[in-house]
């Protein structure tokens, strides 16, 4: 990966989830030390050997993270003294507040300075950190998704701001998934992709199409997931009637951009759709509500015509299937043996596995038995404790225990996440198995290529919504829809 | 095995050093715990009746752990069981038949222990507060409630001491020989306990839920649920410990009831690494370690809380040893993840 950044410049990274931008970040501010490579500031070289959060503060390498760093009872000129190792071991308060002042002054960084930080708003704390940065001798100053607390106007200070630091002289990297925001103030962009950096332009004359285009790439990089060439499945054919509906379906996330806002979704009989989006849009809550454990504040899931309950058991019931790639904390107990793990999901109404208040140890390992062999899981030990099994066969018992009983509809989301392409493959083999059998499939991917190489159609999940996915569109286009150009 | 083992011989090996640290002779006291804890029939008696209410609080914090709950609050529990069932044993309904007191004094003893428990469970479920502080807090509440009763409404009638009245004969538990059945009511939970955890579909949840919360809200199981009724049941068996030690050792209720059974029950569960049936020797080990302590402070006059010395080590290696296993279990995930 090579990249350059120069002082004067506002330097735009964008790259889809698990593209590398965090690991580049987390390598500047010296939280990683690189393999490989050489670090040059100013045409100075620095040695990586010795590279580490320290030596990054001392090369005036500051990063203001989306979560504040600062100590919530202090005021901003507290804060900015805090752990600074001018001035000795006194703190002079007045002091301190007449230098955080004329800091916030230069660059027009207008915070309350006598209020301690968790008083402030968010744009405001956002300031103090930045402050706090400037006041250490920051030369690069890097923002993570540094809009994403903030409201419009917030947003167009952090802007303006933003510009007085360049103008100042100072690099500044500011990393976004927005390409609105991207194309108002970065003077040059940069885009990662896979671990690479595969384009870096000025920023001037890029359109949303080509960002999009250069974000998600033309082609798969080899190894980073299914191959983009896969025939598309066959689109546009009529499927059976609706098995799995959402009707109006709202709810809460951890933030703006997550929240579901009146979702609607009708998937047929055999029919494969696929929802895709960048992460943070509100997948993980529609997977939630789908699994029955986040509570929609309005709308309702309709299974064969008739409305469910949203909570696990019911939607098991009913014939739901939940598939998640998120397997250390939905899918699979570890310490608990593989037998038990294939029983989970029916501790209350299995009646193979759970008998009068009794757990049928026996019935169990019968059972997994039979699916460890059909799914070649190694080890196929019934009793293996299902920690220490690999992520690939994890998934797989996963995948076993969920397709187990042939469920009418099947909510998957990453299956494949983590997965080598051979086991990757195999799940998809089985997601279309299931379509072709006559299930509802709602696949849920932040994979591109995944969703197209598997789904029959598409939607896309932007904040909270979904749009649909125009048939035959393109890797440009699909992609400027998920950053939320207007189409 | 082999690990539980090492703990509690490393255990010993402290006390040992402990015990010439105090100026002592660390033979002689030796000799005279072992003597007094497993040579002959009056030592076995004491040692088992040290056994049971250990092995009993054992569970009650084994079976929490199980639920990833950390009861801390066997002690009091205990106490409240205790004060439950002398309050129905020494002021119950009178008139009721006699055949019935002595079941009806162990059943008050587990509910008083269980409400204890239910108190930290609902806490936790319904208002998020950590069950470390409150299982600790609420120790200190049962035993200023023991001291309130025996002071106040359980006092005796003669009034001489702050201790309630000796519980009725039909209140008692029954001998078997030297020892009382409490002794046997603690195997038999223990092989319960066994079942529930690993035979029986609550037990089965409560596992799942100790073990991966997240994954067991998905199966449907809600962790607070179980994490409540894993306090209520723990309490229960507490509960039940105290009210074996009123109904058949101290015949009344008194302050120091208790010499910190729900303390060393945490030492027990840990050293029994959570299995209701280890937890049978686990809990004879601590037994007869404070049988034997007993005779050799009257022996050789070294202090019996030298004895504490194994607990803290068997704690602490305990948890050292699973943390670690836990760690490496993680990288073990983490490796073959990539």
């Amino acid at each position: 990966m090579d990249l350059e950044i120069t002082p004067g410049e506002v330097h735009a990274l964008l790259g889809e989830n698990g593209a590398g931008k965090t690991t580049l970040m987390n390598v500047l501010v010296g939280l990683v030390r690189p393999d490989a490579g050489r670090l040059e500031l100013y045409g100075v070289p620095f040695d990586l050997s010795r590279w580490s959060p320290a030596a990054a503060v001392r090369a005036g390498i500051r990063m203001v993270h989306q979560r504040s760093a600062l100590v919530p009872a202090m005021t901003v000129p507290e804060n900015l003294g805090f752990g600074d190792p001018r001035g000795g071991p006194w703190f002079r308060p007045r002091r301190a507040r007449e230098a955080a002042q004329a800091l916030a002054r230069r660059y027009e960084l207008e915070v309350p300075l006598d209020r301690p930080v968790d008083a402030l708003s968010p744009g405001q704390r956002q300031r103090a950190e930045i402050l706090r940065a400037l006041d250490r001798g920051a030369n690069v100053l890097i923002l993570d998704e540094p809009t994403a607390v903030l409201t419009p106007s917030e947003a167009d200070a952090l802007f303006a701001s933003l510009r007085r630091l360049r103008d100042a002289g100072r690099a500044v990297v500011f990393i976004s998934h927005k390409l609105a925001e991207v194309e108002r103030i970065a003077d040059r962009v940069s885009v990662l992709r896979a671990g690479r950096c595969v384009a870096s332009r000025p920023a001037r004359g890029l359109g949303a199409a080509e960002l999009g285009r250069l974000m998600l790439g033309a082609a798969a990089v080899p190894g980073a997931g299914p191959v983009a060439e896969h025939p598309p499945a066959p689109r546009g054919n009529l499927p059976g009637p609706p098995r799995l509906e959402l009707r109006g379906l709202s709810a809460a996330g951890p933030d703006e951009a997550s929240r579901l806002c009146g979702i609607d979704l009708a998937v047929g009989q055999g029919e494969i759709v696929g929802v895709v989006g960048i992460d943070g849009n509100g997948q993980r809550e529609l997977e939630e509500v789908l699994a029955g454990v986040r509570r929609p504040t309005q709308g309702e899931i309709r299974v064969g015509g008739a409305p469910v309950a949203v909570a696990p058991r019911p939607l098991r019931r009913a014939g739901v299937a939940h598939l998640s790639g998120d397997r250390d904390s939905a899918g699979l107990v570890p310490g608990m043996s593989l037998a038990e793990n294939f029983a989970l999901k029916g501790s209350y109404d299995d009646r193979r596995f759970f008998r009068r208040g009794r757990f049928d140890r026996a019935a169990a390992r019968r059972a997994v038995a039979q699916a460890l062999r059909r799914f070649s899981i190694v080890p196929d030990d019934p009793d293996f404790d299902c920690a220490a099994l690999s992520g690939g066969n994890a998934q797989k018992l996963a995948v076993a225990r969920e397709l187990d009983g042939d469920p009418p509809v099947l909510v998957a989301a990453n299956p494949t996440r983590g997965l080598d392409v051979a086991s990757a493959r195999f799940v998809h083999e089985l997601l279309r198995e299931r379509a072709a059998a006559g299930a509802a499939v709602l696949l849920i991917s932040s994979d591109l290529d995944e969703a197209l190489a598997v789904a029959s159609r598409l939607v896309a999940i932007v904040r909270g919504s979904l749009h649909p996915v125009p048939p035959g569109s393109d890797r440009g286009a699909i992609g400027s829809l998920l950053l939320g150009a207007p189409a | 095995m082999t690990r539980a083992l090492a703990s509690a011989v490393a255990g010993l090996v402290c006390v040992a050093a402990a015990i010439a640290l105090l100026g002592y002779a660390p033979g002689p006291a030796l000799r005279a715990l072992v003597a007094g804890s497993l040579l002959g029939p009056a030592a076995w008696t004491a040692t088992l009746l040290k056994t049971a209410p250990l092995l009993l609080t054992g569970l009650a914090v084994a079976l929490c752990f199980r639920c990833g709950v950390w009861n801390i609050g066997a002690e009091g529990q205990l106490l409240a069981g205790a004060l439950a069932a002398t309050a129905l044993a020494t002021r119950g309904p009178v008139g009721a038949p006699a055949w019935l007191l002595g079941p009806a004094a162990i059943l008050a003893g587990a509910l008083g222990g269980a409400l204890f428990g239910a108190a930290a469970g609902l806490l936790r479920s319904l208002r998020g507060v950590s069950e470390v502080i409150s299982t600790i807090l609420l120790n200190f509440v049962a035993i200023h409630c023991v001291a309130l009763a025996v002071q106040g409404p359980l006092r005796e009638v003669a009034g001489a001491y702050p201790q309630s009245d000796a519980l009725p004969i039909a209140a008692q538990l029954p001998a078997l020989g030297r020892v009382h059945a409490g002794v046997l009511l603690a195997l038999g939970l223990a092989l319960a306990v066994h079942w529930l955890l690993f035979h029986g579909s609550v037990g089965f949840r409560l596992r799942a839920v100790g073990l991966s919360p997240r994954a067991a809200r998905f199966a449907g199981i809600a962790p607070e649920r179980y994490g409540a009724l894993a306090l209520a049941l723990g309490g229960a068996l507490a509960g039940l410990a105290g009210a074996c030690e009123v109904t058949g050792v101290t015949r009344r209720l008194y302050e120091g009831l208790s010499p910190g059974y729900g303390y060393t029950a945490i030492a027990v569960a840990l050293l029994g690494r959570l299995h209701p049936l280890a937890l049978i020797p686990s809990a004879l080990f601590f037994g007869a370690l404070e049988a034997g302590a007993g005779a050799m402070q009257r022996e050789v006059g070294v202090p019996a809380e030298a004895t504490k010395v194994v607990q803290a080590v068997v704690i602490l290696l305990s948890t050292a040893l699973s943390v670690g296993r836990a760690g490496s279990r993680r990288a073990r995930a983490a490796e073959a993840a990539r």
